[in-house]
């Protein structure tokens, strides 16, 4: 312990001294290791996947992501065009309806519910989230598409018809609508519960000062809540978008494994998720089993755009809100 | 106020009378949103639960499911080995898991550097937002490729799920340990890991348990990564966790799909039973939730 | 104090610790007693064409002989992947299999073990079974050119029916499918379009409808959908009591997927591929003795390594399958296999050694 080696004194100048403890260097080491294991898993995860798919990525190229195909030319040729188109529109579509409704619901149980009604409405949106896709893919089966083609779909194909999504009557229960719907389900549940939060982690003072000004529960919000919380909802909506670009089976149940690109959401479709879902364990050439994984690819560059972006946004507005 | 300028009154009741217009709307539509959010669960659940009741008999816990070709009488069956199966691979998933979960947690809320600590846990947060398909075709590829299926292999996948979960919720609860114990403790000549062991990780137990079962819950509905690690269709019953095991979310998958009524109505039980177990988890985790804050809550 | 806490809340920490580890001990345990008898089991997978088949083998070998077998229907590209990748002991396929999947597998065979037919399923309420269909109406349909059930093609054939102005809706399999293979090979043979368009496989990209994991996911799609037309074991249609086809052979006549239909079926290919014992009987030629022969039959083939630690058990199923559990198929309306086969089954087998 010579006084000449220590730098200036200060906490971690006080733990130096002392014993040497290996039961300390031993959890120091045992839970690195753990904690390692998250960047560890992503290496490998990428690293496999790659080297599964490297065999199609090498023969297709990029080309693979605007080819519309899937076992054409004697089961030679594939391409991702129709997937990428149907996953983007399932997802987006998801979003679109999910975002009004999801936003809803929070202010609903942020603002304006009593406080009985936000305990018994609040654990019911999240049960909503519990429902595990299989099941939400049962339901969307056996009672969403029957009502799909029996009365919803003529309903809005009579009178919206002439919308060029709508321009088919849906003779199907399996459709890229039955796809948006479930994922829609799927959204609300996360999207709401993150945006709850950010409202209710508004500064008092902001909203009361607002009230104080004469303004409307809906100017508050429009004018205080919303600005205030806008980059939390964009990452909320951002994961919301990332859970419905990566779901496979509830997709797989009710979209209807079509490799085509059409203008109506009546008719059925595909997506990555999907596709991968559906066809994995029976492809029977080395050449489709590497296509998949090219799928898996994309998918996985999709959702790690869409994590990350979420992630570094609500890394950025707690580094901003620490104030 | 006097009576000068009563246009002036008019203008602002008129103004007013708009944004309260506009005010009731909204308020209205936030209304109806949550109300159609309750409606979907609403009817999600009462079709499970109404087209799965008539499924719900003795045989239904008891025995398992049987392939009907369609010729000669119906044999009876059920989902027992699904539902056994399904505690077998959520259960060794666990193991695997909350070691990891745990361990991971102490280190980067009390040992590590700062800034390692935020990248080791923003990997963590991408780790959770794979898709549960993608990490299915990595365990295939991984352990599955030349070696076959078996049900540990699909708790593997469903761990590299958990432990994120798992992870996030134990280092919350860590957080919110005062760091007055820890300086006692240390204070008092306990070495850090007695420190971390004896004093910080107890108090984090109602937070641990919490993520446990979340993750429990999330996991036991997975069905992508167990169509490529223990995807078993046939009616042979295996609880042997290094074959494919039966389990819920693959029977309800399967039966979904076919034309068989009876099998849609054995689905609907499953799901009913699913949605069951993945509830009690959810309360038991809330409980400890409520009851971890509670405690903490109490200490200060 | 704190040191109160910490007491109570350790027991519930290790007890909870306990209870996991010790369930899933025994778990672990009993899972492993079922280990033992693994050893005398057989794993399978593949087609779903042969699956009721399989599973009444399944019944019978176990009750006869005390093995057990199980089989996993994930289609016939799954069977030919799985038995490559030898995560099983046989597979099954409607599909012969290519050079390059022989390549692949590294030392396998194959050998006919079932013969059964596609029926084209359909869901037209209140009409009755077995209406009749021809080869290029089946092409037009999948190709989406015939899109109404009125078309004055569909009408042509079954004078007297009261078709109604609904949409034909075909569905297919999204699965690598054998059944697929077949039913695709047959449109070859009778619309010039879908063989320049499409050509035949076990994936191909199917130009119109909906798609369907494995027989009973067409099944599932053709009976709950109505004007849905689709195709998969003739089996699959009786057990979900499905309507179906007569469909008209080369000889002219309409014939149904039964076991006369198949069994006339059978004579048109008697010289098997020298690799995959391949036999193809699809829309057998026009004379006379075809005048029965239903034009979408299949033989359905089991995959074996030539080395396999399962040789003492697999070879006695396999000879047992191609003897005595054909004696189980008709029931399922799986044509019993001719002489020829077995006699060529039998020798193909003895290549097979642990």
């Amino acid at each position: 312990m010579s006084v000449a080696q220590e730098p200036a004194a200060g906490p971690a100048a006080i733990q130096r001294r002392g014993r040497f403890r290996p039961g300390d260097a031993i959890l120091y080491v045992v839970t690195c290791a753990a904690a390692l294991t998250g960047v560890v898993l992503l290496g490998l995860i990428t690293h496999e996947v790659l080297t599964q798919a490297w065999p199609a990525m090498q023969k297709f190229g990029l080309g693979f992501l605007t080819t519309q195909a899937w076992g054409d030319k004697g089961n030679t040729l594939f391409g991702a065009k129709s997937f990428i188109f149907g996953t983007v529109v399932t997802s987006f579509g998801a979003l679109l309806l999910a975002t009004p409704i999801s936003l809803a619901i929070a202010l609903f149980l942020s603002e304006l519910a009593p406080r009985w009604i936000r305990s018994v409405v609040a654990p019911l949106v999240e049960l909503l989230a519990a429902i595990p896709s299989v099941v939400l893919g049962l339901w969307g089966i056996l009672v969403l598409g029957p009502f799909i083609t029996g009365t919803l779909g003529p309903a809005i194909h009579g009178t919206l018809g002439w919308v060029p999504i709508f321009s088919t009557k849906p003779t199907v229960g399996s459709n890229m609508f039955a796809a948006i719907l479930i994922l829609t389900i799927m959204i609300i549940p996360i999207v709401s519960s993150i945006c709850r939060e950010l409202f209710v982690s508004v500064p008092a003072e902001l909203k009361d000062g607002a009230l104080a000004l004469g303004a409307t529960r809906w100017e508050v919000v429009r004018g205080v809540v919303f600005p205030y919380a806008r980059a939390g909802i964009a990452a909320a909506l951002i994961l919301g978008l990332g859970r419905a670009l990566g779901e496979a089976i509830a997709v797989t149940q009710v979209i209807g494994n079509r490799v085509a690109i059409n203008k109506s959401l009546f008719d059925p479709g595909d997506t990555l998720a999907s596709r991968i879902a559906g066809q994995y364990q029976g492809a029977d050439t080395a050449l489709q089993v590497a296509s998949l994984v090219y799928l898996a690819v994309i998918l996985l560059v999709f959702s790690l755009i869409a994590n990350l972006a979420a992630q570094l946004i609500v890394r950025r507005v707690a580094g901003r809100h620490q104030v | 106020m006097s009576a000068n300028a009563p246009t002036a009154d008019l203008f602002r009741s008129e103004r007013m009378r708009r944004r309260r217009i506009v005010n009731r709307l909204v308020e209205g539509a936030a209304t109806v949103a949550a109300l159609l959010a309750v409606a979907l669960l609403v009817i999600v659940v009462s079709s499970v639960v109404r087209q799965g009741w008539s499924a719900i008999n003795v045989d239904f816990f008891t025995k398992t499911p049987a392939i009907y070709t369609g010729f000669g009488p119906r044999p009876a069956s059920g989902i027992s080995s699904a539902i056994i199966g399904t505690l077998i691979i959520i259960g060794i998933a666990l193991v695997m898991a909350l070691p990891v979960g745990v361990l991971t947690a102490i280190y980067l809320n009390e040992l590590a550097p700062r800034k390692l600590a935020s990248v080791l846990t923003l990997a963590f947060d991408v780790l959770n937002g794979i898709p549960a398909i993608v990490l299915g075709i990595f365990v295939f590829i991984f352990v599955v490729v030349g070696h076959g299926q078996a049900a540990w292999k699909a708790s593997f996948a469903l761990a590299i799920l958990m432990v994120p979960m798992i992870a996030r919720s134990t280092q919350e609860v860590l957080a919110v340990v005062p760091a007055s114990m820890r300086e006692a403790s240390l204070a008092l000549g306990a070495a850090k890991w007695r420190t971390t062991l004896s004093v910080v990780l107890p108090q984090a137990v109602g937070g641990i348990v919490t993520g446990a079962t979340l993750a429990t819950a999330r996991a036991a509905g997975e069905t992508a990564p167990l169509l490529f690690t223990s995807a078993l269709y046939s009616d042979s019953v295996s609880y042997d966790p290094r074959q494919p095991i039966a389990s819920i979310p693959m029977f309800i998958f399967t039966s979904a799909e076919q034309a068989d009524p009876v099998l849609h109505q054995q689905a609907w039980g499953a799901a009913a039973v699913l949605i069951g177990i993945i509830l009690i988890a959810s309360l038991i985790a809330r409980w400890f939730a409520d009851r971890s804050v509670r405690r903490l809550k109490g200490e200060r | 104090m704190k040191a109160f806490v910490t007491r109570r809340k350790r027991p519930l920490a290790v007890l909870s610790v306990l209870t996991v580890a010790i369930a899933t001990a025994v778990a672990i345990s009993v899972g492993g007693a079922q280990a033992r008898s693994s050893a005398d089991e057989l794993k399978g997978a593949g087609a779903t064409f042969p699956a009721p088949l399989i599973a009444a083998w399944q019944q019978k070998y176990e009750a006869a002989k005390g093995v057990k077998v199980s089989y996993n229907p994930i289609g016939s590209g799954g069977g030919i992947s799985a038995i490559s990748n030898k995560t099983v002991d046989f597979g099954a396929s409607d599909a012969p299999m290519t050079p390059d999947q022989f390549k692949s597998c590294g030392g396998c065979v194959e050998l006919p073990w079932a013969l059964s037919a596609t029926a084209v399923m359909y869901n037209l309420p209140g009409l009755p079974n077995n209406l009749h269909i021809t080869g290029p109406i089946i092409a037009g349909i999948y190709l989406g050119q015939i899109k109404k059930w009125n078309d004055p093609k569909i009408k042509a054939v079954n004078k007297g029916v009261n078709l109604p102005s609904l949409d034909v809706t075909p569905v297919y399999r999204s699965d690598s499918s054998g059944t697929s293979f077949n039913f695709t090979t047959y449109l070859n043979t009778v619309s010039r379009q879908w063989k320049s368009q499409i050509g035949r496989g076990t994936t191909v990209n199917w130009p119109a409808g909906v798609g369907a994991r494995g027989s009973s996911g067409v099944s599932g799609v053709v009976s709950r959908t109505q004007g849905a037309v689709g195709y998969a074991d003739i089996a699959y249609s009786l057990k979900n009591h499905l309507k179906f086809f007569s469909v008209q052979n080369r000889a002219k006549k309409f014939a149904r997927p039964g076991l006369a239909g198949i069994k006339a079926a059978a004579q048109a290919d008697r010289k098997f591929n020298p690799q995959s014992n391949e036999l193809s009987i699809v829309n057998p030629p026009g004379s006379p003795r075809f005048a029965k022969a239903y034009p979408i039959c299949t033989y359905t083939y089991v995959i074996l390594r030539m080395q396999s630690d399962k040789a003492n058990l697999l070879k006695p199923f396999v000879t047992w399958a191609l003897t005595s559990g054909q004696q189980y198929g008709p029931a399922l309306i799986f044509q019993p296999i001719p002489k020829y086969v077995v006699i060529r089954g039998k020798a193909t087998l003895k290549k097979v050694h642990s």
